[in-house]
């Protein structure tokens, strides 16, 4: 250790945007860049600055499928913050830093595992590109990936929510009155993989008292439980009560305790979209808190319009709490009972949506629940909207230390998919030996 | 005729050059104590057989500010802050701070506003204060704040100096702007005695020319506007050396510069004709400042460096235990193994090699053991150049295209000053695989950077339209503008004029406005999904330089 006790992967992407005036734009860390340059952070010595690398396609393509390949739905932009968030990571693997965060733009957390477009402002998810290089090049296994955006990370959960050794903790705003409209607790993960999926959804006007209730008595303890070798936070900061997206209470001191509490080896930034008056303080409030630093003093100027929170909020909080506390306190009966009620296989359809793109997609996710191995997956999509046209393809996936059943298993299923003709594409992702093949 | 003058950690030497030819140069030992005895010396000494009229410029680097600092040297001063929300800075500054009421925020807004109660009561504390140093948060962004303060300050102390932050750098940092404030109001007393001595000196003598003080960014500042920011000054042996290489060589193409002195070699990088500065600006005691410095890396390998056999290898530096042994020292040293390895002729020969029996192993020629010595202390040069490099490629970008597009550094000559410059330089230079030059007249190219030094100044112009000012805090200004039809444009033609004023207010009067931009940013202001403006920022500067390329015919001793 040379001292350093946060990397800092800062990279404001000022270059790139949806559109000019789409809140992912490129002002969007500007202000960020302003208070943190302002405030000297980037000279104390316990702070130490990178410069993000570019992540490969090979990267992406650990992660994703996308259709008809990542690479031409991406821009470099997108590579530069999965390499970033990759930065951080070595940064802390390397042990140059204690922990690290990576301050980097465009997101990721509601890119899927197969991609047409861009939805919710994502379009590669760069958490899970960054958690199978950690696995693939540093052995690591059990990780647990805290989502504290206020949108549900159903980007997230969806590419890890039959993998039992990736815990996905996330707290939202009640997906029933926000983008994306997921990530009840019911969703919990397929059966071989129950109760690694954490949905904790949060009434609209959850303060910091509130989120730190969650913190305290659901979430700390939970990952106590689980003992992952990792703790990721995905970092999105639109619980802030300016936020603009969204509905939420909290403060730059709420956000800063929690990183504190959290004490997350690595933080990727997320959402965030008050880019002038939470932004530069939430950030700050999380770059000193990490790096174990004084944030007493973070306060946003505006911190008189906070409302409180209702009682009736709180009596809430309390039961949904509650609630996951008995199912967590019973999740190996649950998951036997789930895995023996299920049979060999399990399905799930669904339709997503891609906002940004305006493409509508319809899903068929086919998991083998295998008693040796996480079980291979087939998944079946078709896209379509305007002007992007339909498109469709099948793929199957073959997991970590995949047993040769399921192994052959897999490969069969995409024959017969590419014999049968009915999809564009053909892919077979085979993790054990990195590849991303289009059959 | 320019007259430069070079105040070394050994020597303070003195060059007049005329037409971009040394005339004549001067080499006396520095007087730490009594500064002004050598530097006068050294004036007589050059100037002996000069026609004191046709001296037309007078340019000094000198250690003052520098030991004034190291010594302790330095007066108290009232830091006043206004700090807003943010870091703790508590433990973070040089002196104990007074943390006052009043924010500014990141768009100029006043959040807050001081309080006058507050100050009165700081000053009432404070009373044997003579000097002050005010300094808020955002006050590059709107420095009406530091001003209101610095007022109050100024009518309840009456200090003898009040230093804004504002006005010493227009770039964002805080903290750096804090220190320098802080250094600049401790050094003024010091800086503006010494100052006030070398211009009754030189009048004595009749030498009527105008003086400048060296800056740490190369540039030089009228002796009226350094009493102003005397923090300026530190740091000006190493940037008078780099401007000296400058004047010398004048090095087009990407390079690296040695300036290899008695006890340390200070590495520069440099890019289209000028070194690369330091990001954010020059460490003092440790604290980070806004002063604006070349990027030097210093490593313990000169002449003089010792030379001895630890573990069975040859060991060099960093430490130094008096001259070579061929110039009357008691250890083994660089220069002996210069000497013996035939790369200079200079001192005694039979010392040197007994140097390097000295440190010879076992069968091992002397010749041999000064071979190993070299290559060892090219080595250290080397790694220290390398790391260089290294940290350039790792610094910080913040657009995609820098990412994707950005060209690596990588130098394509070295260049040599100083004493062990002949000797050292080409093997660092073999070393790295790159061609190499010692220039002539190496030996005083710190008096001769000096010499030449031209003026330089930097302004900061940053408009808000969607607020309707901009504002240029070196000069304290903020100016109301069109919120509809203010552009890019206008705001570099507002920057010029005011880089103008800005020149012709300190007193640069040269002709030598060689303006470059040096960054400029233009943003949208949105509200709901609307553009509401533009934030525009530009940075402008008088380029670092030299007056005139100066040749010289041989070594001036």
């Amino acid at each position: 250790m040379t001292g350093k006790s946060l990397g800092l992967v800062f990279f404001p992407a000022f270059d790139w945007a949806i559109t000019p005036s789409h809140p992912e734009r490129e002002e969007r860390l500007l202000y960020t860049r302003d208070q943190i340059v302002e405030e000297g952070l980037l000279d104390l010595p316990a702070i130490r600055e990178y410069r993000p690398r570019l992540a490969q396609i090979q990267d992406a393509e650990r992660v994703h499928i996308g259709v008809p390949d990542i690479a031409s739905l991406i821009t470099d932009a997108h590579l530069v913050s999965a390499g970033g968030a990759i930065t951080a990571a070595e940064a802390v693997m390397h042990r140059e830093v204690n922990r690290a965060f990576a301050l980097v733009r465009p997101p990721g957390h509601h890119a899927m595992r197969v991609v047409h477009g861009t939805r919710g402002f994502c379009t590669i998810n760069i958490e899970a590109i960054m958690v199978e290089y950690l696995r693939r090049y540093y052995g690591l296994n059990r990780v647990a990936i805290v989502d504290t955006d206020v949108h549900h990370g159903d980007g997230t959960q969806d590419i890890f929510y039959h993998d039992p050794d990736t815990l996905f903790i996330s707290f939202h705003q009640d997906g029933r009155t926000l983008y994306p409209g997921t990530g009840a607790i019911h969703e919990m993960g397929s059966p071989g993989a129950l109760c690694s999926t954490v949905n904790i959804p949060l009434p609209p006007g959850t303060t910091d008292a509130g989120l730190h209730y969650v913190l305290d008595n659901l979430v700390l303890p939970v990952l106590e439980d689980f003992k992952p070798d990792i703790i990721i936070n995905s970092a999105g900061q639109d619980n802030h009560y300016s936020d603009p997206l969204a509905n939420m209470a909290v403060t730059a001191q709420g956000y800063a305790l929690l990183a504190e509490k959290l004490k997350a080896d690595i933080a990727v930034l997320e959402g965030g979209y008050s880019i002038e008056d939470a932004l530069p303080y939430v950030n700050t409030g999380i770059i000193l808190a990490m790096a174990g630093l004084d944030y007493s003093r973070v306060i946003e100027p505006d911190i008189a319009r906070c409302p409180r929170q209702s009682d009736a909020n709180t009596r809430y909080i309390a039961k949904l709490v509650t609630e996951w506390q008995e199912i967590w306190h019973a999740r190996n009966k649950l998951r036997h009972e789930a895995v023996a009620k299920a049979g060999d296989f399990w399905q799930r359809r669904r339709g997503i949506y891609y906002d940004d793109s305006g493409i509508q997609e319809q899903r068929t996710e086919t998991v083998r629940l295998c008693p040796r191995c996480h079980g291979y997956l087939t998944i079946s999509t078709q896209a379509e909207g305007y002007p992007f046209g339909r498109k469709s393809a099948f793929a199957a996936i073959i997991p970590r230390n995949a047993c040769p059943v399921c192994r052959n298993q897999a490969h069969d299923a995409v024959q017969k998919a590419k014999k049968e003709g009915r999809h564009d594409h053909c892919f077979i992702q085979d993790k054990d030996k990195d590849t991303l093949e289009h059959i | 005729m320019l007259l430069g003058i070079d105040v070394g950690g050994t020597f303070t030497d003195a060059v007049v050059i005329r037409n971009g030819k040394i005339l004549a140069s001067a080499k006396t030992p520095t007087t730490h104590y009594e500064l002004l005895n050598g530097i006068i010396t050294a004036i007589d000494k050059v100037l002996a057989k000069i026609n004191l009229r046709e001296v037309k410029r007078v340019a000094l680097s000198t250690t003052i500010v520098t030991n004034a600092l190291v010594e302790g040297k330095i007066d108290k001063v009232a830091l006043l802050l206004l700090p807003g929300p943010g870091l703790n800075l508590a433990g973070l500054t040089p002196a104990q701070p007074y943390f006052l009421s009043g924010y500014t925020d990141h768009r100029g807004r006043e959040q807050a506003a001081p309080v006058k109660d507050e100050v009165v009561a700081v000053c009432r504390e404070i009373k044997d204060c003579k000097a002050v140093a005010v300094a808020g948060k955002f006050a590059v962004r709107n420095p009406a704040q530091e001003q209101v303060v610095a007022g109050w300050a100024g009518e309840c102390l009456k200090p003898a100096h009040i230093t804004l932050g504002a006005e010493l750098s227009g770039a964002l940092n805080y903290l750096r702007r804090v220190n320098s404030a802080y250094y600049n109001s401790a050094v003024w007393r010091i800086f503006t005695n010494f100052a006030v001595a070398i211009e009754a000196a030189l009048a004595e003598r009749g030498v009527a020319a105008p003086v400048y003080i060296l800056k740490a960014d190369g540039g030089t500042l009228p002796l009226a506007a350094a009493k102003a920011r005397p923090v300026e000054a530190i740091f000006t042996g190493p940037a008078a050396s780099v401007l000296g290489i400058m004047a010398l060589a004048a090095p087009e193409g990407p390079a690296v510069s040695l300036d290899i002195g008695g006890t340390t070699t200070d590495i520069a990088l440099w890019q289209n004709g000028a070194p690369l500065f330091a990001p954010g600006g020059a460490r003092v005691n440790g604290f980070p400042t806004a002063v604006r410095s070349f990027w030097l890396r210093s490593v313990g390998v000169g002449g003089d460096s010792y030379v001895r056999r630890e573990n069975g290898r040859i060991a060099v530096g960093p430490m130094r235990r008096g001259p070579a042994m061929a110039n009357g020292g008691p250890e083994p040293a660089v220069t002996d193994a210069l000497i013996v390895a035939g790369l200079i002729d200079y001192g005694d020969v039979a010392l040197a090699r007994q140097a390097m029996t000295k440190v010879a192993a076992t069968g091992q020629t002397p010749e041999d053991a000064a071979w190993e010595a070299l290559r060892t202390a090219a080595d250290i040069v080397c790694q220290a150049i390398r790391d260089m490099l290294a940290e350039q490629a790792a610094m910080p970008v913040y657009k995609v295209e820098d990412i994707v597009y950005g060209e690596k550094f990588i130098p394509k000559l070295v260049i040599g000053v100083g004493g062990a410059a002949l000797g050292l330089a080409p093997l660092v230079a073999e070393q790295m695989e790159l061609p190499w030059q010692v220039p002539p007249g190496h030996m005083v190219a710190n008096a001769v950077g000096a010499a030449s030094a031209r003026q330089t100044t930097e302004i900061t112009l940053r408009a808000d339209t969607a607020q309707g000012f901009y504002t240029v805090p070196e000069l304290g200004i903020k100016r109301d503008i069109d919120r509809r039809r203010f552009t890019l444009d206008d705001a570099w033609a507002a920057a010029d004029n005011h880089l103008a004023e800005r020149a012709a207010a300190g007193g640069l009067t040269e002709a030598t406005c060689h303006s470059e931009r040096l960054y400029e940013e233009e943003f949208n202001v949105i509200r709901g999904f609307n553009t509401i403006g533009k934030i525009i920022t530009c940075k402008l500067q008088l380029k670092p330089g030299v007056l005139t390329q100066v040749t010289a015919q041989e070594v001036g001793q």
